[in-house]
């Protein structure tokens, strides 16, 4: 059997696998741990546990655990409250105001934290019962808390932006500061959305009575401001400090964890039964991560012993006869087309390596790269019927907010942020340029 | 079911959970450990042991609490069918397609156990400054895995019990 129908083999394997709904590491390990016993005997029976050697040496990762907790610590001690009423005050005389609230929310609580988590648990428990209270339409706003936390892994600090540095080999530092400039004008285009959209249909997002503007007063609104203090100063002790070069990445991520417990301990939160969540939510979550990238760091090297990084080369190079371009428009969008069926920080363990080593041999820049390829993480996240944003909003979201609706929400801004990759595509500078500054490269 | 079996998942249960809530509190000393290394760093000279040190308490986080996330369910599975079945059926597929994820934490805990046992017999060491001896954390990680096979085989008891309508 020739090594590529081996490969085709074990991916439809494992995707035949997913569907029966078994624990998706399960699922991933059996195909990769089968698949070497079968092809190398012996020789390939102790490659399951190698990958585990291999995760330990991957010590980046150490930011996970702590970025999960962490993310968990901010939404329990409900420092974003105050943010979210301050955005509320602020921007609730707008049609749609809230719904822009809920985006700069996001952002703030993504400058803060790596993972999507943290801002959806936010997004779920705050903005969402309150925004469904004052007559927003659901759909739109399942839609903006989802598309608003998946900025969490873009904006800087960013856990899949580690990973990915960890499988090119490029520098953590530019590849933060690459995301920073795509995440914010990415959360522009959400804006204009909201504001086109409320503008066209002003019943989507009805802005605040004028009794209830008249009740807020300028001195409100000036003393609401102080709550931004707190996050900015998480975001500098962590990401500040960081690329700085004061602290180290995974010390930077426990500055942050500590600098959140600390956050929660001034605003009096820090309780027994909070404190018990956050360490078994963190637990949790850091094991599912952990234990299905383990699955697929053995997937990734039987692909590597198959030689698959060479098969795809000729493949698109060779068979094909296609220029740079039309290659790199293909990997995004067999990479989305994946990520929708597949586990997705499984295709980022896996696909990565595959794809890296073509796109370095294209000519392309790998730190631009890296923020093309988080969006297209970001896309994969949010589209059914596999993705963990989804998986999310439906275990937080108020029972009112259906299945369907979740389903229905993401469309606009799944095409929102297709626009947003193209845009970085064609504009590499959009990326590029805060790292060229900094850097000076 | 037969009275071993109900034990057996009651005793697995149990130990793991209670490991599990050990391994919890492992996030405290990755926390430590790391702010120590930084502050070290802008006091005296940076330490040689701190990264590794993480590392390895990294292993043993994930490792030892697998078992008990498993029992907590935390393990996300693609729901696109499975939601819509019947809890008898889910109970019925999981029951057997558990069977492949148990095969998968047999190899893990074969290379595991051949792994440890190199470490053990040539006194392996880590390649770096600081040069730690590799057998502990080894033994921890091999540890954690057999944990993990024993929560997957309690797993594989419960639903069979919840496929015959009973409850374990």
């Amino acid at each position: 059997m020739s090594y590529e129908l081996i490969a085709m083999l074990m991916f439809s394997s494992m995707m035949l696998l997913l569907l029966t709904g078994q624990r998706v590491f399960g699922a991933i390990g059996f195909v990769a741990s089968a698949a070497a016993l079968l092809l190398w005997g012996d020789g390939g029976s102790e490659m399951a546990f190698s990958a585990a050697m291999k995760l330990m040496k991957w010590y980046p990762l150490l930011t996970l655990p702590l970025f999960v907790y962490m993310g968990y610590m901010l939404s329990e001690s409900k420092i974003a409250d105050d943010l979210y009423r301050m955005f509320h005050v602020w921007m609730g005389p707008l049609n749609g105001g809230l719904a822009i609230g809920t985006i700069l929310l996001m952002v703030a609580v993504s400058a803060m934290n790596g993972l999507s988590v943290a801002g959806m648990a936010i997004g779920a428990s705050i903005a969402l019962p309150e925004l469904l209270r004052r007559g927003y339409d659901k759909i739109m706003v399942t839609g903006v808390i989802q598309a608003g936390s998946s900025l969490g892994i873009l904006v800087p600090p960013s856990v899949v932006l580690v990973l990915y540095g960890m499988i090119a080999r490029q520098p953590v530092s530019q590849l933060w500061l690459a995301g920073a400039i795509p995440g914010l004008m990415m959360a522009g285009m959400f804006i204009a959305y909201i504001v086109i959209r409320c503008w066209m249909q002003p019943s989507l997002g009805p802005s605040l009575t004028k009794e209830e503007r008249a009740e807020i007063t300028w001195e409100e609104k000036i003393s609401l401001l102080k709550a931004g203090i707190l996050p900015l100063f998480i975001f500098f002790s962590m990401t500040g400090l960081f690329l700085m070069g004061v602290t180290s990445l995974v010390e930077s991520s426990a500055v942050g964890a500590t600098a959140a417990t600390l956050a929660a301990l001034v605003k009096r939160r820090l309780t027994a039964e909070v404190m018990e969540e956050v360490l078994r939510k963190t637990l949790g979550i850091s094991c599912m991560f952990m234990w299905i990238i383990l699955a697929a760091l053995c997937f990734g090297a039987v692909f590597d012993g198959l030689g698959a990084v060479r098969a795809i080369e000729s493949f698109f190079v060779d068979r094909l006869g296609l220029g740079p371009w039309e290659i790199l428009i293909l990997m995004q969008l067999s990479f989305i087309l994946m990520g929708m069926f597949l586990d997705d920080t499984a295709m980022l363990v896996i696909v990565a390596p595959l794809y890296v080593p073509l796109v370095k041999m294209l000519g392309f820049d790998l730190v631009w790269y890296g923020v093309l390829y988080t969006i297209t993480c970001q896309i994969a996240y949010m589209t059914p019927p596999f993705g963990y944003n989804l998986f999310l909003m439906r275990a937080m979201a108020p029972p009112e907010v259906t299945l369907s609706d979740i389903y229905r929400s993401i469309g606009p801004f799944v095409l929102v942020m297709t626009l947003a990759l193209i845009l970085v595509m064609i504009f590499p500078d959009i990326a590029m340029w805060l790292p060229n500054q900094f850097y000076g490269r | 079911m037969p009275r071993a079996i109900r034990l057996y998942v009651a005793y697995v249960e149990k130990m793991n959970r209670f490991i599990g809530r050990f391994a919890m509190y492992l996030i405290f000393a990755m926390l430590g450990v790391l702010l120590y290394s930084s502050l070290s760093k802008a006091v005296f000279l940076p330490s040689l042991w701190t990264l590794e040190t993480a590392q390895f308490l990294m292993v043993a986080y994930y490792l030892l609490g697998g078992g008990y996330s498993m029992q907590l369910g935390d393990h996300v599975r693609m729901d696109l069918l499975y939601t819509n079945w019947r809890p008898r059926t889910r109970s019925l597929v999981d029951s057997i397609t558990v069977l492949f994820l148990i095969f998968y934490l047999c190899l893990l805990l074969y290379g595991g156990y051949s792994s440890t046992a190199y470490a053990i017999q040539y006194n392996e060491q880590s390649y770096s400054a600081w040069a730690p001896y590799m057998a502990p954390v080894k033994i921890v990680m091999t540890f954690g895995v057999l944990l993990m096979l024993l929560q997957a085989i309690a797993t594989l008891f419960k639903d069979i019990a919840a496929v015959r309508g009973e409850e374990l």
